[in-house]
């Protein structure tokens, strides 16, 4: 029988909150109540001081990860190509931010480096320069025992020629420190109301029709998932009666433990900021998820 | 810590010396979920009272620095945290008059990882917020 999944918490799912009505040491409460066991951050925001946070704050998360025995799962990092509006990354120099984050990640004890890489199109394919960031930092990767995952993100769906690259990388490469990670927000077949801070306006889902839903086949996953690594279970809006609104959860899991997959599923909401909002909504999502995980595999999710 | 919404009630004042105002100080979050270089900040748009005020004029002050649109599009190495309050100042001789204010901005964030003709993209917010000092 495959194993199970483990359940952490992203801190990306309290944006706003964070910083006003809730600090770092609230959020590892939050998410420690989850029964969580991970805790995934975004690098430029929770660690302070980036990208060379002082003797206090690595105190203060050293400490706290040992109060509430969460371990360190992803951490998010970006490789901002278009640095300025004349200037884009060079070779070097975008080698030289994931090595930096790298460097950042190692020290506070991260297995999982998630980059985000500028991107040309409006499927989201990678600025080609990227597999030269990632190739000259594998040695170093492999020293800290760090998965470097760029993301599967909406509106890029499985069977797409970045997923393909990515892939292709891998079997080039033969590394075991370069992984996908899987948004789920790919699987979402219903329309967002919110989108993160934003209210969806008209203009928005004109240009960003993603927002309706990409409504990737969950089945699909088991196309992929000898190479996903980490999954954030991104979601928007789950409602009183614990449904949630817009990601089709019983097929999603289903596909997933069908893949054998054993890592993390780390919650990643993404629906309406209003204050206090997201504490309950992970909480939800919790729920749901380890329900179904439950329901799979008493044999009654098929 | 700061206030949940994007634009703040403290830090909404004129500067300048008194009886003789430059113009006016509108304190903001930072518009994004995650810190930023400040060359990926664009400016801020600032309207008060229907009165608009481009991002092309107004300047970005953080810490003890102060940015003009162009310095501000070519400082890769400062940063604005999640934690930092940043001001937009905004130049209006006279300043604003004590009493509350329709203040709506809407701050320019240059996303890499978004396609190129959005990669500037928008963050709208706009609340009531009062001048108490004339």
């Amino acid at each position: 029988m495959p194993g199970s999944f483990k359940y952490g918490v992203s801190t990306y799912s309290y944006v706003d909150d964070y910083g006003s009505v809730m600090t770092l040491a609230d959020a590892f409460d939050h998410i420690a109540d989850t029964g969580a066991t991970g805790i995934e951050i975004l690098g430029e925001a929770q660690v302070e001081g980036y990208p060379e946070p002082g003797t206090a704050w690595l105190d203060e998360w050293f400490r706290l990860l040992d109060t509430y025995k969460l371990e360190p799962t992803n951490i998010c990092s970006w490789v901002d190509m278009r640095l300025t509006l004349s200037h884009s990354l060079t070779v070097e120099e975008g080698a030289a931010e994931l090595e930096r984050d790298l460097h950042l990640a190692h020290r506070l004890g991260f297995k999982f480096l998630r980059p985000k890489f500028g991107v040309l199109s409006h499927d989201l394919i990678p600025e080609p320069n990227w597999e030269a960031y990632v190739e000259r930092n594998l040695d170093l990767a492999h020293k800290y025992d760090i998965v470097i995952c760029p993301e599967i993100h909406a509106p890029t769906p499985i069977k797409h020629s970045v997923v393909d690259g990515y892939i292709n990388f891998i079997e080039r490469t033969g590394t075991k420190n370069f992984g996908l990670m899987v948004d789920t927000g790919i699987f979402q077949d219903r329309p967002l109301k919110h989108w993160g801070s934003h209210q969806i306006t008209e203009e928005m889902r004109k240009h960003m029709t993603f927002l309706n839903g990409i409504r990737v086949n969950p089945d699909e996953f088991l196309d992929i998932a000898q190479y996903v690594v980490f999954i954030q279970a991104k979601f928007h809006d789950i409602d009183d009666a614990l449904e949630d609104q817009n990601i089709p959860w019983r097929p999603v899991i289903s596909a997933i433990k069908r893949s054998g997959f054993s890592g993390y599923l780390s919650s990643e909401y993404e629906g309406l900021r209003s204050p206090w909002r997201a504490i309950d909504q992970v909480r939800r999502q919790h729920v749901l998820l380890r329900q179904l995980e439950r329901e799979f595999d008493e044999g009654k999710l098929s | 810590m700061l206030e949940h919404q994007l634009i703040q009630a403290t830090g909404f004042r004129n500067f300048g010396p008194e009886g003789a105002r430059q113009g006016f100080a509108v304190r903001l979050r930072i518009p994004n979920y995650h810190g930023t270089r400040l060359s990926l900040l664009d400016g801020v748009d600032v309207t008060v009272d229907g009165e608009y005020f481009s991002y092309e004029k107004n300047r970005f002050a953080i810490r003890d620095e102060v940015y003009v649109l162009e310095e501000l599009r070519e400082e890769t190495r400062a940063r604005w945290g999640i934690f930092e309050k940043g001001t937009v100042l905004v130049d209006k001789p006279g300043g604003l008059c004590p009493g509350i204010h329709k203040v709506s901005v809407t701050a320019r964030i240059r996303y890499s990882y978004f396609p190129p003709d959005l990669h500037v993209f928008t963050m709208h917010a706009e609340r009531l917020a009062t001048i108490v000092r004339p």
